[in-house]
């Protein structure tokens, strides 16, 4: 098998970004640890899979991604109103990982749905195109853009709450509906 | 940043301004798709400078050591994996 320094380099370096990305698609610290942990294990028992070569940091989120929503769905089922118990953790907790300044930044990320969250994070701040975000989350370009410009849009609203004429209920409705 | 709420964040393109097929959505300015941007990153990137916790050095210590049998158990469930 392979037990090479240079993956392990290759898999450490990898682990800010995959924190990164799970702290800000989960919420909590703890349980993006939890995840950073299943995805490097997964990844470790599954090396045979990788493609040398290929985009190892895609691999990586792809698992992590794929391990996300497993739980999300799983806990879905246990507790109803998903995203009302993540907004509520999310403001217990601001303190982890973030200055103060983010507080409001996070908490409106908070109140995306997961898909238009991850697909922000991926392509918005993770530094991943279009085209891999899609490989990644299993769906098509279009799918990501949209999701991407939905998040944006939500966002801003939820950002500026004071400054709602041009971004009335109505297109706010609208937003949603398209969903 | 979180001081200026106030400010015109967020402004919405009348639809009709565009022309590819998402037309129907109400699409952001670009400057303030820029300042959304600029927040998401600053967020990430502040998480991105933490130090890696001890317990993911740990785990790919394994890895040096060849001993990728813990690694095999842990990771049962293998179909996740693409």
């Amino acid at each position: 098998m392979t037990s090479e320094p240079d993956l392990r380099e290759a898999l450490l370096a990898a682990v800010p970004s995959l924190r990164a990305f799970a702290i800000s698609l989960s919420g909590q610290v703890d349980r993006a640890d939890d995840l950073v942990q299943d995805t490097l294990l997964r990844a470790l028992s599954n090396l045979h899979r990788f493609e040398r070569g290929t985009n190892l940091n895609a691999w990586l989120f792809t698992i992590l991604r794929n391990l996300f929503h497993s739980e999300y769905r799983k806990r879905r089922r246990e507790v109803e109103d998903p995203d009302g118990s993540y907004a509520g953790r999310l403001k217990v907790h601001p303190e982890q990982g973030s200055r103060l300044d983010f507080e409001d930044f996070r908490s409106a990320l908070a109140q995306l749905p997961p898909d238009q969250r991850e697909a922000l994070l991926l392509v918005g701040a993770s530094g991943f195109s279009y085209e891999e975000a899609a490989q990644i989350c299993g769906c098509a370009v279009g799918t990501i853009k949209s999701r991407v410009n939905r998040a944006r849009l939500r966002l801003a609203s939820l950002l500026n709450v004071d400054d709602v004429e041009d971004l009335g209920p109505d297109s706010m409705t609208r937003a949603a509906l398209q969903g | 940043m979180t001081g200026d709420k106030g400010n015109k964040l967020a402004r919405v393109i009348p639809e009709g301004s565009l022309s590819d097929k998402l037309a129907t959505n109400p699409k952001l300015d670009s400057t303030s798709q820029r300042r959304i941007g600029d927040q998401l990153r600053a967020m990430y990137d502040e998480l991105m400078q933490q130090p890696v916790p001890d317990r993911f050095k740990e785990l790919l210590d394994q890895l040096d050591k060849g001993s990728q049998d813990k690694a095999k158990n842990n990771g049962n469930d293998l179909e996740g994996a693409k």
